[in-house]
């Protein structure tokens, strides 16, 4: 990973702030890079791998150079809102960044023999390029609402990549899925980000993140905490995929095994404690241990059970990942720099072992055609560079020591145990949860790595060796994983691996309280050469583990027994319920609704029309004036003989004499315009008139020549309608015209002339002073001739009914 | 519906139509008029047209086409027009909003999309009178309301 960066001052307190070009750069880059795949593709075909690769490579020497600054770069951007394109460098954002820059450079030159051949490459790589750009945004953010955009986006990325075998019904399934558990979650997060820039008064976390305490204090005054912790809370765990939540994360699997890669194990699934660690200098507190070390736990232990009963590769991952970024979580939960230190180190860890195991799972899958543990075996023969891999990988994932997820596995034991002693009771759960989460943990590894040795089935056909460019990726990820492993033991004897060290300590320094946050921790990992509580709980995990492993038949048993006796473990059901209840609710409205019938549609807009005006009178307790204008006798009969057409045009039989009548009413009206002393206006309503009774006639043809009889009662409704809609309309008027002195009009009058030009005000407030209104006006005007063609042409073609 | 004393009387009015609506599209920034009301009444004329002589008078007898089915009209003769009309005329009140802006950029001086001016200026035959840069603005409007009238009658019209 970036530890080669590490001989930089970045932990003296006179740091260099980041460059904003460079910053716009590494965002932006991936981006631009992904608008010319397309293009790049038709000249490189198979090869555009090692160009998004390329990318990658450059964005990951951007995040290099980056790392010896720290604090925040902005440019303006929706300056009233105080929001702007603001970016934010420190140890947290720099250890995200590197891992998806650089998990990307491995995962591209592995997609290069994986995507070979496959159609939709330049989609894939396009995509997977965008999904770069917006979690560098993301992880580079300084704004609130710069995070959340790049956040959203992140989103859609993966709903195009879970998605990349559209032709495939469960990719379809498992798209949507993603897409609106992580999305939904993102708008909780919103709403808790408005929350918290309401209270701070500014949309800039850097700004937040330089007082952290300041921030604290002025959201504990507003009592917006435990809100603001829940929202944020559920977007973290919605695109953490925790429990509840979990559900999308095994159906993400059905993407491209790159994809759940770079996505479902280092990077996206990433996103959500990555915000944790984010907000925990301002958040951390109580309640905050209260929410996220249960929900860490219980997600841990859930998922780990949920990994047993898994019957192929990916899916072991998935629910594995799940499991994980549950520890994750928890680590965050834990208050102090004990906490802190688990998440972070666990992040780098994980990020190393597991994307080498998707990779592994992806050349299993690749070379021997399935991913079903019952047809696999003894594979070491056949892919033995691959098999060690999974050796390194899978004993960091089960924690046994001195590979490197014992490491910060052993560190949550500490903090778990920590937490127990000191806050007791009810808190001694969390250790043995932990305890009980690993014991699964590794019996789930160790049967991963079965898939290498033992028995060959006689089923497997011939398996052929990978090419170098998929074995390579998951090679230097093991790699990594090995030497920080193997860092224990020298520190153990000595010599601890400083850059690793160093680099975890600087990055935990960003996630502490606000007591010390900012400055980097002293930070150390070594294989413990003495007995402590922690290493009495890592002993239980690890021998629970190999007792489970080989009682393999039996566990595997119990725990899909607990599964049918517990089915909301798997908590499918919530999710297909509310979108199977969505779309049965919006059929049922939509019958409501939707009759084919113009009066239907008439009378719901009428009736919403006047419920939501009336209910703002009413809210806003609006005091309807009862001296209205006095009235000219000329006027009074003009309004006299409209009134009279209009009780005509409500009794006429036939569709003409309706029209008949209505077009009275309507030149009335016009003639009160012209009594009224508003020509502009009268002239209008002349056209308009004319131009509907043209209309009218030219449809005429097609209509019933007599209305039927109605029944009493939908008589009955329409006449509270309509009275409904005229008392409204009334009182619109009545309040419009009522403030005196005029303000509006007066600016009018004396403007027109000296500012337009006009003697028309009409006119000129038309074209100019509200000139982007009748702009809005043509633009609906020109939307209801499109409408009106797509309808007819539709029809046409017979795309109706 | 269509009668002898129809036709006659439409072309007495089509020619007068045409007129004052051109007058009423000059003279509204300070007399009664504008874009919308001239367009309004462009379009009602012609709509009157189509009443007396049938949908493809325009087509045929304007621009000498032939056409055969409703679909075809729709998509390939006069609504066709129509449609770029109205599609001008939003592009016509966007630019000479955006026009604005492009002169405060090049004169270093920041104006709002949709800014107007006018001028005085003294023309042969005509005198004194005002030009309104108001004017590009409300000839997209008027475009756009006559090419989506005539859109929605002619379209609603062949069926």
């Amino acid at each position: 990973m970036a530890t080669f960066i590490l001989g930089l001052p970045y932990d003296s307190n006179v740091q260099p702030t980041p460059d904003l070009w460079v910053l716009l750069a590494l965002v932006g880059l991936p981006f631009a890079a992904a608008a010319a795949t397309p293009l790049v593709a038709r000249a490189l075909g198979n090869r555009t791998a090692y160009y998004a690769a390329a990318v990658a490579a450059v964005c990951f020497g951007l995040v290099v150079t980056l790392a010896g600054t720290h604090g925040g770069a902005a440019v303006s951007w929706v300056g009233p809102l105080s929001v702007s394109l603001g970016f934010y460098v420190d140890g947290l954002a720099t250890l995200v960044g590197a891992l998806a820059s650089g998990v990307g450079v491995l995962v591209f030159l592995y997609s290069a023999g994986y995507m070979r051949g496959e159609p939709g490459q330049p989609k894939y790589y396009a995509t997977m390029l965008a999904f770069m750009g917006s979690m560098l945004g993301v992880v580079y953010a300084g704004d609130l609402v710069v995070l959340f955009c790049f956040w959203e986006l992140t989103s859609v990325a993966s709903f195009l990549l879970v998605g990349h075998y559209s032709d495939r019904r469960d990719s379809r399934y498992a798209a949507r899925k993603a897409m609106l558990v992580t999305v939904g979650g993102g708008l909780f997060m919103l709403v808790g980000f408005v929350l918290l820039a309401s209270t701070v008064g500014t949309y800039s976390l850097a700004a937040m993140l330089a007082e952290p305490a300041a921030t604290r204090a002025a959201v504990e005054r507003a009592g917006l905490l435990l809100p603001i912790l829940s929202l944020v809370g559920i977007g973290a765990a919605t695109k953490s995929a925790q429990v509840p939540f979990h559900v999308w994360l095994p159906d993400a699997m059905a993407a491209p095994t790159p994809v759940s890669a770079f996505l479902h194990s280092a990077t996206m699934v990433k996103a959500g404690v990555f915000l944790l660690g984010r907000v925990r200098p301002i958040l951390v507190g109580d309640h905050w241990t209260e929410i996220f070390v249960a929900l860490g736990l219980c997600t841990m232990l859930v998922a780990a059970i949920l990994a047993v009963c898994a019957s192929e590769l990916k899916e072991l991952l998935a629910y594995s990942t799940v499991s994980h970024l549950g520890l994750i979580v928890a680590g965050f939960g834990f208050t102090g720099a004990l906490g802190s230190e688990t998440a972070v180190f666990h992040i780098l860890n994980h990020a190393a072992f597991k994307a080498a195991l998707f990779l592994v799972a992806g050349i299993v899958a690749h070379e021997a055609g399935t991913r079903a543990f019952d047809d696999l075996g003894g594979l070491r023969h056949d892919l033995p560079i691959t098999a060690a891999v999974a050796v390194v990988a899978a004993l960091g994932m089960g924690g046994v020591p001195p590979f490197n997820g014992f490491y910060s596995k052993e560190l949550l034991f500490e903090a778990s145990y920590e937490f127990a002693h000191h806050a007791g009771g009810l808190a001694w759960l969390a250790p043995v949860v932990a305890v009980v989460g690993s014991v699964f943990t590794l019996a789930y590894s160790l049967r991963f790595l079965a898939v290498f040795f033992g028995e060959r089935p006689d089923t497997l056909g011939h398996v052929h060796r990978a090419p170098w460019s998929m074995t390579g990726p998951p090679v230097a990820l093991a790699a990594i994983a090995g030497v920080i492993g193997l860092g224990g033991i020298t520190a153990a004897l000595g010599a601890p691996l400083a850059p690793v060290e160093s680099f975890v300590g600087w990055v935990v320094g960003a996630t502490l309280g606000p007591e010390a946050a900012g400055h980097a921790a002293s930070f150390h990992y070594y294989l413990p050469t003495y007995v402590s509580p922690a290493v009495v709980m890592s002993a239980l995990a690890i021998a629970g583990g190999i007792v489970c492993y080989l009682r393999w038949r039996t566990v595997r048993w119990a725990t899909r027994g607990l599964l049918g006796a517990l089915p909301v473990l798997r908590a499918d059901g919530w999710y297909d319920g509310f979108v199977y209840g969505a779309n049965h609710a919006s059929t049922r409205v939509q019958r409501a609704l939707w009759t084919g019938h113009l009066r239907t549609y008439a009378a719901w807009t009428f009736v919403g029309a006047v419920a939501l005006a009336g209910f703002g009178y009413l809210a806003t307790g609006i005091a309807v004036p009862t001296a209205g204008p006095t009235l000219g006798a000329g006027l009074t009969i003009i309004l006299a003989v409209a009134a009279v057409a209009a009780v005509a045009a409500v009794r006429a039989p036939s569709h003409v004499a309706g029209v008949m009548a209505l077009s009275v009413v309507g030149f009335a009206v016009t003639v009160f315009f012209v009594l009224a002393s508003a020509p502009d206006v009268a002239l209008t309503q002349v056209v308009v008139e004319t131009v509907t009774f043209v209309v009218f006639l030219v449809i005429l043809d097609k209509l019933p020549s007599y209305y039927g009889r109605i029944e009493r009662s939908r008589a009955a409704r329409d006449a509270v309608i309509s009275v409904l809609v005229g008392g409204l309309v009334t009182v619109t008027t009545l309040v419009a015209t009522d403030a005196s002195p005029d303000a509006i009009a007066t600016y009018f009058v004396e403007n027109t002339v000296e500012q337009a030009g006009g003697h028309n005000i009409v006119n000129v407030i038309l074209v100019d002073f509200r000139g982007l209104d009748t702009l809005g006006e043509i633009s609906v005007v020109a939307m209801a001739a499109v409408t009106v063609l797509t309808l007819i042409v539709m029809r046409e073609r017979g795309e109706t009914p | 519906m269509t009668t002898v004393i129809l036709r006659t009387i439409t072309r007495l009015v089509l020619p007068l139509g045409f007129v004052v609506s051109f007058a009423f599209f000059l003279q509204g920034h300070n007399l009664p008029g504008g874009g919308f009301i001239a367009g309004v009444l462009t379009a009602s004329v012609v709509a009157l047209a189509y009443l007396a002589y049938g949908l493809d008078v325009v087509e045929e007898d304007v621009f000498g086409r032939e056409v055969e089915t409703a679909v075809e009209h729709v998509q390939h003769g006069v609504v066709r027009d129509y449609q770029t009309l109205y599609a001008a005329g939003l592009a016509v009140a966007v630019a000479g909003g955006l026009a604005a802006m492009l002169y405060g950029y090049l004169t270093d001086t920041t104006i709002p999309f949709m800014t107007q001016t006018f001028r005085y200026a003294t023309v042969p035959l005509f005198g004194h009178i005002e030009l309104a840069s108001a004017v590009v603005f409300d000839l997209g409007v008027y475009a756009v309301v006559v090419g989506a009238l005539l859109t929605i009658i002619s379209v609603v019209g062949a069926e």
